[in-house]
């Protein structure tokens, strides 16, 4: 049976229903916002470790010419390679319910020997037969296509041709089709011949043995297998080596699982704030009762286990009820971020661990923020507890300089004098809503200084539409038919090459690729961060973009750097660094890559439209494709920058968009802030209250100034949430630059934000002090009186 | 029983510290039911605090019981005021979550004089010799004044404590339960109980064995019966 005083604990927490569920839903939101953090980065790691190791990701793959049988037999028999495997991409198009899409094909030299990068068939047949195509599960969405489907498949200006959808698999290596705009298939080399497209397999995926190995040692695996490529007249035209054991956007992923769970943890402070918020007012009503049981023997002690026991079954109900919702949203935010990645978490399990922390920090939380309220709570002395009489207020600052202010309604008065009577509460109440307040506006900032970014991108290539010929040809040649389409106001034929740096130690850099426009471009004019752009007379001269110059710090303005290019090495100065987006990107002159390449000739064009708007532009590249076609010049394909431009923002938009989902977290759990500091304000004040009602104060002016006090510490959390914003817009952009791209941080928040969040502060203070104020409204006032 | 030697106490204000009780002597032996009187702010509640050990002396000495409770911790005063000494306010002051005989039972859990099996039984005992074990099981808010103050009687009974201190307990009643519960308090101390009454009521006079007037905080003057 319990003893009196555990009755007492419990009663006690029966009777304050409010405040009761208040505290719970305190500690609830911060474990909700931290837990579901939590489970998703387990999550995540989980799958992402479980299933892309089980892939078999390719260490390395080079692209060489024409890969046959008997090579593949020599590379396998490698010492340092576990296995190898060949195939071909191919670039198509596809005609869909959602129209024209660009594909990428994939076919192999066995699908049924697939292991290097295994893929997971998920649905209908597997592998690929002739003449039927399977989509990469992240493509089926975007793509809009069924298995049973007929699928309008074209390469270049060939003919095309009727694919049945036959089956749906997975491949974890790929960045999910749906974000890059690609619809990812596969198919046999076969149904490219159907298509007209090259079939004979280029790329050559490798398995190193020793998977452990870092990317150096891959990287110097890779030389060797390119030697043994080349000893047999291949030429290697890339090496690409990734991070091992890590996806292409793990990197990205984990830097934004670690800043969400930075805010997850924010939440969970913030909430431990309003905690001790509730603690402290819930000693505050109890004191004469301390007062009491002091006065007929109770320890300090005794009287301290028995308020830190109620924050610890607190605690264990918000864990209770937290715990299942953060397992909930976690699992559903899980899967959305493993769609960025491509994986798949069905049949994942939220580790046990995982949940057993949320219920050791659940339940601890409160008995924290609660330890140093309640332990001063039961040292007051006993006459000082019996004789409490409530909140009291001595004429200080506040109230002196507000007398001062005749014109002021004497409701409004009391409203202003009452926000500042507890102003520790009011402190940390201003506290949770400007973080708030400062972590959306430094969202909203970064999205601006994305769309900026975006913008700038985008102003530095000014032409509407770029077009890849299915062949090279001469540039001026291409540039003659271009220009006489109806509607292009300029082109200009670029050559493009992929390069790889060979460092001073021998070893070789990533592959990039190198665009190049003629050496005097009106349609590239990229900012120069360095050094300066490419000028006709020079010889060799490259530029670099800033993401290339981080990866391969060697290639500093000044510096004369070695690069493979289409298998032979040539000597390049580089001449300047360009700020051009979060890709690896070099530019050099036509004049000096289209000979090194393609024997003088291009196979791409870039064209500037004399009209603008999305149909003119869609119009146009129709124009070009039937008039290049009758100049007998195809086109493979052709794509508008804005569709181009909607894939970049769709990537770094999304990355903002979760930052900017915290602060709902964060307004959540400040809206729960005010909305106790405002019952507890109605609580400690219900003689006040009485007396008015008393004396005459109509309901309508009992809820005003609930709801003006309010209103007052929102509008207060709303100024402090404007400069707070400025270090959170650093520390946002700082924080994404390092996930993304580089983003100019803007300080000052646009005036649309900074309306936006007043309405949502507003909307906040309005719904938080409803109940308090229908609770004021209510009290009888013989009950008021008599309250102590 | 009780000895104050030489007590003075001193309150900080803000016109200037204020002496509640100025070098008072007194001592009081057991069995004794002694009544304290005096105007408002002559000193009787800051006596009644500093035996009570809920208060300590600015100076002099307070000794119940063999105890010198002015020079015991606040941890060890408190466990002395559980087992030492029982309390009776003038608003009852009983906790309103707990029912009679809860609170009557608190004060042996915070002290742990009696197993845990035992207080209940020892509860409704106490609350029969006041006359109100019928009301052992109801909320105090649900009890009449008088009612209210027999249970807050039996609670402060609960440890047998040495001494029964009552701040003014009929000062919130009627005259007719405040005359019932004087004597009450009166039977105890004939039947060996300590009691020190702070008290405005003339009737009280009549059941005491002393009446110690307190005026400015000084004792100007002590009768016995």
């Amino acid at each position: 049976m319990l003893s009196p005083r555990w009755r007492k604990v419990l009663r006690d927490v029966w009777l304050h229903k409010a405040r009761t569920v208040l505290v719970v839903a305190a500690i609830a939101v911060g474990i909700v916002g931290a837990g579901a953090v939590l489970d998703t980065w387990s999550l995540v790691r989980r799958v992402t470790t479980a299933e892309f190791d089980a892939s078999l990701p390719a260490s390395a793959t080079l692209l060489t010419d024409s890969i046959d049988q008997a090579l593949l037999v020599r590379v396998r028999a490698m010492p340092a390679l576990a296995d190898a495997q060949a195939r071909r991409t191919v670039t198509a198009s596809v005609r869909t319910r959602n129209g024209s899409q660009a594909a990428m094909l994939f076919a192999t030299d066995d699908f049924a020997r697939n292991r290097v990068g295994v893929l997971k068939p998920e649905q209908g047949e597997w592998p690929p037969r002739d003449g039927s195509i399977v989509i990469e599960s992240s493509s089926v969405e975007y793509s809009a296509v069924q298995l049973g489907d007929s699928l309008s498949t074209q390469f270049g200006d060939r003919d095309a041709a009727a694919l049945r959808v036959s089956g749906i698999t997975r491949d974890v290596g790929l960045a999910p089709g749906w974000m890059e705009h690609i619809v990812y298939a596969f198919v046999t080399q076969a149904t490219l011949r159907q298509l007209g497209a090259p079939a004979s397999l280029n790329e050559l995926q490798i398995l190193v043995k020793n998977r452990s190995m870092n990317r150096e040692a891959v990287r110097r695996v890779a030389a060797d297998v390119k030697s043994l490529v080349e000893s047999t007249g291949r030429a290697v035209s890339d090496v690409a080596v990734p991070e091992p054991g890590r996806h292409v956007h793990a990197a990205q992923i984990g830097s934004l699982l670690f800043t969400q769970g930075a805010f997850g943890v924010l939440a969970l402070l913030l909430s431990g704030i309003l905690v001790v918020n509730l603690i402290s007012a819930m000693l505050a009503g109890q004191l004469r009762e301390i007062g009491i049981m002091k006065a007929i023997g109770a320890r300090p002690a005794q009287i301290a286990a028995m308020y830190l026991a109620v924050a610890l079954v607190l605690g264990l109900v918000a864990s209770a009820i937290a715990i299942p919702i953060a397992a909930v949203i976690g699992r559903w935010y899980a899967q959305f971020t493993a769609d960025l990645l491509n994986f798949d978490i069905s049949g994942f399990a939220i580790p046990s661990s995982v949940i057993l922390l949320q219920l050791g920090v659940g339940a601890l939380l409160p008995v924290v923020a609660a330890t140093i309220p309640v332990v001063k709570g039961s040292r007051i002395g006993v006459n000082d507890a019996l004789r409490d009489l409530g909140i009291s207020f001595t004429a200080g600052t506040s109230g002196a300089w507000l007398s001062k202010t005749g014109s002021i309604a004497r409701p409004f008065l009391l409203s202003l004098r009452n926000a500042f009577r507890r102003r520790q509460r009011m402190a940390l109440t201003l506290v949770t809503l400007s973080t708030g307040g400062a972590v959306y506006l430094g969202a909203v900032n970064l999205r601006a200084a994305i769309v900026a970014s975006v913008d700038m991108l985008f102003a530095v290539q000014p032409f509407d539409m770029s077009v890849r010929l299915a062949e090279p040809h001469a540039p001026d040649s291409v540039e003659a038919v271009v220009r006489g389409v109806a509607g292009v106001a300029r082109a200009e034929a670029w050559a493009g090459a992929r390069a790889i740096l060979r460092r001073n130690d021998g070893s070789v850099g990533d592959a990039f690729p190198i665009a190049a426009p003629p050496a005097a471009t009106t349609l590239l004019v990229p900012r120069i961060v360095d050094g300066r752009w490419m000028l006709p007379s020079d010889t060799n001269a490259l530029v670099v973009n800033r993401r290339l110059l981080s990866e391969e710090p060697t290639m500093m303005v000044g510096s004369r750097v070695t690069l493979l290019i289409a298998g032979m090495a040539s000597e390049w100065t580089v001449v300047g660094a360009v700020e051009t987006g979060p890709s690896l990107a070099a530019y050099a002159a036509r004049e000096t890559i289209a000979p090194m390449v393609g024997s003088g000739r291009v196979s791409a064009v870039v064209v500037s439209g004399s009209v603008n708007g999305a149909a003119a532009d869609f119009e146009l590249l129709q124009r070009l494709r039937s008039s290049l076609a009758d100049a007998g010049f195809p086109i493979q394909s052709g794509q508008l920058m804005t569709q181009q431009r909607s894939v970049i923002e769709d990537h770094l938009l999304m990355v903002a968009g979760f930052l900017g989902s915290m602060s709902l977290l964060m307004i959540v759990v400040g809206g729960l802030g005010l909305a106790s500091t405002m019952s507890l304000a109605v609580l400690e004040r219900t003689r006040e209250i009485g007396v008015m009602r008393a004396i005459g104060a109509r309901h309508r002016s009992i809820v005003a100034i609930v709801q003006i006090e309010g209103l007052v510490i929102a509008l207060l959390s709303w100024l402090v949430a404007l400069p707070l914003s400025l270090p959170m817009s650093v520390i946002l952009g700082r924080a994404f630059g390092r996930v993304m791209l580089e983003v100019p941080v803007i300080l000052v928040p646009e005036t649309s934000g900074v309306l936006v969040w007043l309405a949502v502060v507003v909307g906040v203070s309005v719904v938080a002090c409803a109940w308090p104020a229908f609770r004021a409204m209510r009290v009888p006032v013989a009950r008021a009186l008599a309250y102590e | 029983m009780i000895v104050l030697d030489r007590v003075t106490k001193t309150y900080p204000g803000t016109a200037g510290p204020f002496t509640a009780l100025a070098d008072v002597s007194l001592s009081i032996s057991s069995a004794e039911f002694v009544v304290v009187v005096g105007q408002s702010g002559s000193g009787k509640s800051t006596l009644l605090s500093l035996l009570a050990g809920i208060d300590r002396p600015s100076s002099g000495a307070v000794q119940v019981g063999g105890t010198r409770v002015d020079a015991l911790s606040e941890r060890a005063m408190s466990e002395w005021r559980g087992m030492a000494v029982g309390i009776v306010f003038q608003f009852f002051q009983l906790l309103p979550t707990l029912t009679s005989a809860e609170n009557v039972m608190l004060p042996m859990d915070f002290a742990r004089t009696w197993p845990s099996r035992e207080r209940r039984d020892r509860a409704m005992s106490l609350l029969a010799r006041l006359g109100v074990a019928d009301q052992a099981d109801k909320l105090p808010s649900t009890l009449s004044g008088g009612q209210q103050q027999r249970v807050a009687v039996a609670r402060a009974l609960a440890n047998a404590p040495s001494v029964l201190l009552a701040d003014e307990p009929t000062g919130n009643l009627d005259s007719k339960t405040a005359q019932s519960m004087l004597e009450l308090l009166g039977s105890l101390a004939q039947e060996g109980q300590t009691v020190v009454m702070v008290t405005h009521e003339r009737d009280a006079q009549r059941l005491a064995s002393r009446t110690i007037q307190l005026a400015d905080g000084r004792v100007v003057s002590e009768t016995h019966a």
